[in-house]
């Protein structure tokens, strides 16, 4: 398989696991795995922070790493803890050059044949839930595009995590995005029913309806609801205080009959 | 030509940048139509079968064509939310089964020689469609069809999971960014409904064919309403216009 098509498996494979009842370790571990398969890594773990704030090792595709990730957290030092905190990519660190920054970890690492670390951090906007360590035996750098990708890796399964974190289905996401934007459609129709009946511009329209939910202790989206389907009087409906430097339309260009102000509206 | 592996990183690094930036969804877009060689994309939301307006559009011709979907209710975006599987027509003018008779003569004239619509859907649950479009007719390969797949998976999953940070009630701020909810066109739905006396819903099937007739975009007609240039009973004389009155519904 080329690396270009193992690469759409994997953003496939991610995707796929992006179902209702996933499971975050397995979405983890394809990502460990593919990162080895598909980059120049020789190990790579996913390290995610806790409810409670900790961080813990969640997936890794080797034994060495696996042991490796918990020495880390253990002694509480090393590129995953570092970039965890700091949000930001640890990359292409050279691990005998940095004693001085992780002394027990260098130690560590270089005794198990790892030469160079890489740590990229798993985030949505501001949200930093964990992050993806990579290291290689042979020492040098990652190439540049490499780091692109497994960054790109990792976000896709940060999507799900956070998702799955959230512990609110797709199902109730998405019929609350139809519910706001049946609202915003109906609050828009009966806007443009007060101000076709009333002869105010629609920002003024708006007004006189929130006004009147105010006034009468309703709910905006009911209210225009019922204005939109008819069964609310729109001369019933609260005439707007006077406004300074705002005034209602007070002409049309169509002489018909349409244009009658009712006496509450406030004048030009 | 750059390499296979360019691509995809540039596309999976395009796909992760979006996640910090703010442009809304438009690089969901960019991406679908690029990954798979399309002159063009559009990500449209739906609701029980009824178009609810577009998330993103890569260029003018994308927006004709969803407005098109939008206004005449149908087209291979809807039909691939309603059945929830991918729509495939490659040659758009000379199709082997015919659909879409309103919108396909049209979406020829504007250039749209091929459609690929494919699903909004993470398990039953169904959001709309990410649809595809090419200047001249063909197929997606087999990758370019499987990495279609693929964006619209992670473009659910995405438009999910910046709803989720939305205050409740309200559309996600990111998602209202750079989308066409159309709205003026409900606000001149409310205005005509009260010209001709009749419901909201008439009201917009009315707009709907006031658009078609005057092949001008629904959206177009709709401002023109809104600003009051245009009353839809001052039309058709003899037709369900004349007077209305501003308290018929009171």
């Amino acid at each position: 398989m080329t690396r270009e098509a193992l690469l759409v498996r994997t953003l496939v494979e991610l995707a796929d696991n992006l179902v209702d009842d996933f499971d975050v370790i397995d979405v983890l571990t394809v990502l460990s795995d593919r990162c080895v398969e598909v980059l120049d890594v020789d190990s790579a773990g996913v390290m995610l922070v806790a409810p409670g704030g900790e961080l813990q090792v969640v997936a890794s595709s080797s034994d060495a790493m696996r042991g490796l990730e918990l020495f880390e957290l253990q002694t509480n030092e090393g590129p995953c803890v570092d970039c965890f905190i700091s949000g930001k990519p640890i990359v292409n660190l050279e691990l005998t050059a940095l004693d001085d920054r992780w002394p027990r970890f260098a130690h560590r690492a270089v005794a198990d044949g790892f030469h160079s670390v890489h740590a990229l951090p798993m985030h949505l906007r501001s949200v930093t839930v964990g992050a993806l360590n990579m290291f290689r035996v042979a020492a040098g750098s990652l190439h540049e595009e490499d780091v692109l990708v497994a960054q790109a890796l990792a976000d896709v399964a940060t999507i799900a995590i956070i998702q799955h974190r959230s512990s609110v289905s797709a199902a109730v996401l998405n019929s609350q995005l139809s519910e706001a934007l049946n609202s915003r459609i109906i609050i828009e129709q009966a806007k443009g029913k007060v101000s076709e009946a009333s002869g105010l511009d629609m920002e003024r329209s708006f007004q006189r309806i929130r006004n009147h939910a105010r006034n009468h202790n309703l709910r905006l989206t009911e209210l225009a609801r019922g204005i939109a389907e008819g069964t609310t009087s729109i001369v019933g409906l609260d005439p707007l205080p006077r406004s300074p430097g705002v005034r209602a339309i007070s002409s049309n260009p169509w002489s018909g009959p349409q244009q009658r102000p009712t006496p509450q509206e406030p004048s030009a | 030509m750059t390499l296979p592996e360019d691509r995809t990183a540039r596309i999976l690094k395009e796909l992760a940048s979006h996640e910090d930036d703010h442009t809304g969804t438009l690089v969901l877009c960019e991406v679908a139509a690029e990954i798979t060689g399309a002159s063009g994309a559009s990500i449209m939301l739906l609701s029980e079968d009824v178009a609810r307006g577009s998330l993103c559009t890569t260029d003018g011709v994308a927006v004709y064509l969803d407005d098109l979907q939008f206004a005449l209710g149908e087209g291979p975006s809807l039909d691939a939310h309603a059945s929830g599987e991918p729509v495939i027509e490659p040659d758009l003018a000379t199709p082997s089964v015919t659909r879409w008779p309103a919108l396909a003569p049209s979406a020829v004239r504007a250039g749209i020689r091929a459609v690929f619509a494919f699903p909004l859907r993470i398990g039953a649950v169904r959001l709309g469609a990410v649809t595809l479009f090419r200047d001249a007719p063909g197929a997606l390969d087999d990758t370019q069809y499987a990495d279609a797949l693929a964006v619209a998976v992670v473009a659910a999953r995405t438009i999910l999971t910046l709803q989720a940070d939305a205050p409740p009630g309200s559309v996600a701020a990111e998602l209202e960014e750079g989308a066409n909810f159309h709205f003026v066109v409900h606000q001149a739905a409310g205005m005509v409904s009260i010209q001709l006396n009749m419901s909201v819903t008439e009201a917009l099937v009315r707009l709907r064919a006031h658009a078609f007739l005057s092949d001008r975009s629904i959206d177009d007609i709709s401002r023109d309403v809104v600003d009051r240039r245009l009353r839809l009973d001052a039309e058709r004389p003899g037709g369900m216009g004349g007077g209305t009155t501003p308290t018929t519904d009171g």
